[in-house]
């Protein structure tokens, strides 16, 4: 998830702390630098694909670094940060709302850390003033972590807290949560007003809401460790109370062609990054014993030298197979998350790099129908099994064939175009004698079923006048057939009966006119 | 949707056309009322675990009233029904518990939205007026009057089941259509399509709910390139259907969707004048969808994989690894545990699959090979099929025998190094062989297969050296055989006997000797009571029985 760090560079951030202990001359700024400088080392460590942007406000607010992977140009510019004036917290998180629509759009996660001194810049009026003008919640999901630089016992913490509560309860429901519900933030106060104090209350942000995300990749006997970049969140289906975590194990079910599966409806995306360095030998070892004879890792145990298994992009990964066969034969593989859970792992690359490519997982929405043309996910099974008639797309019971055997008049000039569409065979007649009873057959049933008897009488009138209006030369097949087919429109003995069909006159006028 | 329509006007016809004097909206409204308090499917399904979910409800009631006094009267009744029903809902029923179990509990009706929707004849004036929303009964329910000419009554119902199913509509506005009339020509035609309020989230960010109710109107766009379904688009998708089923423009842009094409929308009149796509349009499954595009995502600009683990790896068996996946492609089957059986079936097709080409041999050997590594990944064998696997197996052994071996199946870039030594190269084969077989050895068939196998590699050696047979057995056999790992020490084949020292006997190339000596299931060593009951069936547990019996 992208990250913005929210950092007031207000004139009360420049106090310098109380504390005699210290003999070094810190100011809450220059804690808060810091804390953000630690931050953006374990990212380094962490997640280094995580996008972080800085966000310096006081009364207003300024981008001072967009979104980068590029720590270290936040952390240049931290050294050169202004003073402002006031804290002015409404302001700044509608400033964050653009910065992060202009980027990600409204669907992306984002998470926002807001650190600050504890102190709203205001009075209770002014507090609750700011309350009601929050730009909140946003129209992206989002997670706000506050940390406010500031002693526990500070008496403006207490005072500023609701407006903290209120930030991370609002932020909490976003209207946009599709995508399942994020976790909440929280406040992460320091225990002291201490640099360890705000430094331990940063790693605790680190640890709970930036964790790597790491599992094993299993296709049969085949595995490799991987991590899932943006690390899968936990997901609530809607209205369902139970909650979905990833397993640590995701098990690939088959394969399917990229046709078959069409665009998963993923309600989020994650690389899948073959493990690298750490952990490596762990898993050797772990693989040393087993009875599987082709897990990779031990399969290059013995024949590599030491400064092979010291380079590992030089020991085969299941990934890197895995991504060039589905690359090579445009398929995908379903994989299950968890119980109920389903996704697709594909060979994915980037319109603008087409030439570098990587495994994507769509993680689907959990549920057995999260993919409705591929059938019910539980019943997807070796497709030598299966009769030939079973074969995707899975079709909906929602078809939008066979349209035009309806007519549905919810707006006036539907009803009008259907009648015109009558008198316009009516016309043509007897060319058009087939088209014409189709289309009275197709407006009888629809104006019984609705109970609309008086179309039928109108339309037969209408028939009536046409053949009254007919040109003399015409042949008389054609008065015989507008006579008959108002006659039966209006037959009481037929009226109300779905199940009849008009019939055109059996006439032997066709016959005759044919012979000649 | 057409198929439902149907089914509408089927229902329709069915209930027939109004008759006087029948029923009437008092009867239609405490119905109504009364099937609230049923449980539908999913409040039935959650019954045990929802009970903190209210149960909600909407009716509307189409009507023509006289006046106001007669709709208010209405109100109170159906206000009055519904405190009855909650009142029967909310008493416990427990002298009726034993045979009233299986009827449905009824629920308690929280709260009711009335609508009472007053229709008046075109040019009659009526007596009802416009009523907002007020509430009856502590907030239990709450009453809206609309008064409207039966004209715009559809219009009328169209908006009021967007909010309900939280729906919203987008106009696509300057579609080109063919005319009907005259197929040279074409023109411009918009067409309404209804979907979740979700995929205007990024269109409406604060909208006001007047603003909701009307129709978002995004133009026709196809840039090129666009096309490859909604693959662009990076969120969930949305079902589509147009608001006006059965109109001509529907039915064209409905055929065009469903005929595999796609269609990128954009927002019109964008300040600047830049174009913004903003939604795509796409049929998948003989379904239609809209998503949202836009937007950057957050795992653009990956790490390359060659630069990752792996990376730098060249011989991946891919082309292989290609056909294992159509082997174990994936079709919609009816009945559960199909998922288990095709994960069963990936596991025994890759019980043994290096992963890359320099890592085996026998896999390169191709048609020298070809049924036994087809064959022998089935879960069972025929005996035709056991046969065709054991004359791969005789045909090796007699090449060996003739010292032979089929270089020129290898790639071009392993004959070269695999030109040193031929007995090397055999044994390497032999062993991916067992490693291969031994690993599929779950049926009888299979088995058979083995000893086949193992019967060759005795034959073929004993022949060759009595002594290194028994190294081989020795090594293979035993569990507890340490890994060779890389000490080339004595290289030369057949320079020890005996087991312990077998690790020495190895070349350094040892992938297959650290498989092979893995503990496995199928070789340890059998049940002591079955190795001593013979060919008898072995008694478990025999001591626990003498012990019973002793105490009595």
């Amino acid at each position: 998830m992208p990250t913005v760090i929210l950092l007031d560079i207000s004139l009360s951030m420049s106090r310098p702390l109380a504390s005699s202990e210290t003999t070094e001359n810190h100011t809450r700024i220059s804690i808060a630098t810091t804390a953000i400088n630690a931050f953006l080392d374990y990212l380094a460590i962490h997640a280094k694909l995580e996008y972080v942007a800085l966000v310096c406000f006081s009364s207003g607010y300024e981008v001072s670094v967009s979104f980068t992977r590029d720590f270290d140009s936040i952390k240049s510019k931290l050294t050169q940060l202004d003073e402002g004036d006031k804290t002015c917290i409404e302001t700044a998180l509608l400033g964050v709302n653009q910065l992060i629509l202009g980027e990600w759009g409204y669907q992306t996660p984002v998470q926002i850390i807001l650190i600050t001194d504890g102190t709203c810049g205001t009075g209770p009026i002014g507090r609750n003033r700011i309350i009601q003008a929050l730009p909140l919640p946003p129209p992206y999901p989002a997670k706000i972590h506050i940390l406010p630089i500031v002693s526990p016992h500070d008496s403006c913490l207490q005072h500023a807290m609701p407006l903290y509560q209120k930030i991370i309860d609002l932020s909490a429901n976003a209207s946009n949560n599709s995508s399942g519900t994020l976790s909440r933030g929280a406040v992460y106060c320091p225990e002291h007003l201490t640099m360890t104090a705000v430094l331990s209350a940063m790693n605790r942000i680190c640890e709970q809401h930036y964790q790597e995300f790491w599992c094993t990749l299993k296709c049969g006997q085949l595995e490799t460790r991987v991590q899932l970049f943006p690390a899968p969140q936990t997901v609530s289906h809607e209205g369902v109370t139970a909650t979905y975590t990833l397993a640590h194990q995701i098990h690939v079910v088959g394969f399917i062609t990229q046709q078959d599966m069409g665009t998963p409806i993923a309600i989020s995306k994650h690389l899948v990054i073959p493990q690298t360095q750490s952990g490596n030998n762990h898993n050797n070892r772990e693989n040393y014993g087993s009875k599987t004879p082709s897990k990779d890792g031990s399969g290059t145990e013995g024949s590599t030298t030491d400064e092979d298994m010291s380079d590992p992009s030089k020991v085969p990964n299941f990934c890197v197979l895995l991504h060039g066969a589905l690359k090579v034969e445009g398929m995908s593989a379903i994989v299950q998350l968890g119980a109920e859970w389903w996704g697709a792992v594909s060979a994915w690359c980037e319109p603008s790099r087409t030439r570098r490519s990587c495994l994507l997982l769509s993680v689907m929405r959990p549920g057995v129908s999260a993919a409705p043309w591929l059938g019910p996910l539980d019943q997807l099974g070796p497709a030598e099994e299966g009769s030939p008639s079973e074969t995707f797309p899975v079709r909906a019971w929602r078809s939008y064939s066979g349209g035009g055997s309806n007519c549905a008049w919810a707006r006036p000039h539907a009803l009008l175009a259907d009648v015109q569409k009558v008198l316009r065979h009516a016309r043509k007649l007897p060319d058009k004698t087939q088209h014409l009873y189709k289309e009275l057959n197709r407006l009888r049933r629809a104006a019984i079923s609705l109970g609309f008897s008086e179309l039928l009488t109108c339309v037969g009138s209408a028939l009536e006048r046409e053949c009254a209006a007919l040109p003399n030369n015409s042949p008389p097949e054609c008065a015989l057939q507008l006579a008959h087919a108002a006659a039966a429109l209006r037959d009481p003995r037929t009226a109300l009966d779905i199940k009849h069909t008009l019939q055109p006159l059996a006439s032997n006028f066709t016959v005759t006119s044919m012979s000649h | 949707m057409f198929s439902n329509l149907t089914h509408l006007l089927n229902g329709l016809s069915l209930v027939g056309p109004v008759r006087r004097g029948a029923g009437g909206d008092v009867v239609g409204l405490v119905a109504a009322i009364e099937s609230l308090s049923e449980a539908s499917p999913i409040q039935a399904s959650n019954s045990q675990t929802d009970r903190l979910v209210q149960n909600r409800g909407r009716i509307i009631c189409i009507t023509s009233a006289r006046d106001d006094d007669s709709i208010t009267s209405l109100a109170g009744i159906a206000l009055n029904t519904l405190i009855q029903q909650n009142k029967k809902a909310s008493t416990p029923q427990p002298p009726a518990s034993p045979n009233a179990s299986n009827t449905p509990p009824s629920l308690v009706i929280h709260y009711c939205h009335l609508v009472i929707i007053n229709v008046a004849p075109e040019k009659v004036d009526t007596r009802v007026t416009n009523q907002p929303l007020t509430e009856m009964g502590g907030g239990l329910m709450g009453v809206e009057v609309i008064v409207t000419r039966a004209s715009a009554l559809a219009n009328l119902l169209g908006q009021l089941v967007l909010p309900h199913y939280r729906l919203a509509t987008t106009t696509v506005t300057g579609i080109p259509m063919k005319e009907e009339q005259n197929a040279s020509s074409s023109a411009n035609y918009d067409v309404e399509i209804i979907h979740s309020i979700e995929a205007h989230a990024g269109l409406r960010a604060s909208q006001t709910p007047a603003e909701a109710a009307e129709s978002v109107v995004l133009r026709w766009w196809t840039p090129r390139g666009a096309e490859g379904g909604a693959s662009s688009c990076s969120g969930p998708l949305w079902r589509v259907t147009p608001s006006d089923v059965a109109s001509r423009p529907s039915a064209c842009l409905v055929n065009f969707l469903l005929n595999g094409r796609s269609v990128t929308l954009e927002v019109p009149s964008r300040k600047g004048g830049g174009r913004s796509a903003s939604h795509v349009l796409a049929a998948q499954g003989g379904e239609l969808w809209i998503g949202a595009l836009g937007g950057r995502t957050p795992y653009d600009d990956p790490p390359a994989l060659s630069e990752g683990a792996g990376g730098r790896v060249t011989d991946y068996r891919i082309k292989e690894f290609g056909a294992l996946m159509q082997l174990n492609r994936l079709g919609p089957l009816r009945g559960s545990a199909a998922n288990g059986r095709a994960r069963t079936r990936l596991q025994r097709h890759t019980t043994y699959w290096p992963l890359t080409i320099s890592s085996t041999l026998i896999f390169n050997l191709g048609s020298v090979m070809d049924p036994l590594t087809r064959l022998v990944v089935q879960e069972s064998l025929t005996e035709e099929e056991v046969d065709a696997c054991r004359s791969v197996l005789l045909s090796l052994l007699g090449m060996e025998t003739r010292h032979e071996f089929p270089t020129s199946q290898l790639p071009s870039n392993m004959r070269g190094k695999s030109s040193g030594r031929r007995e090397e190269l055999w044994r390497q084969v032999w062993c991916e062989l067992e490693a291969l077989i031994r690993a599929h050895s779950a049926s009888s068939a299979h088995r058979a297969l083995l000893r086949v196998l193992l019967e060759c590699r005795a034959h073929n050696h004993s022949s060759d050296s009595e002594s290194r047979a028994s190294v081989i057995r020795a090594t293979t056999d035993s569990p507890l055989s340490p890994v060779g790992a890389g000490n080339g020490a004595g290289a030369g084949a057949g320079t020890a006997a005996g087991a312990g020292a077998a690790s020495e006997v190895w070349a350094p190339r040892n992938v297959l000797e650290a498989l092979l000596a893995g503990p496995r299931p199928s070789r340890r060593p059998d049940f002591a009571g079955r190795m001593a009951a013979g060919s008898r069936p072995a008694v478990l547990y025999q001591h626990l029985q003498q012990d019973v019996e002793a105490q009595h």
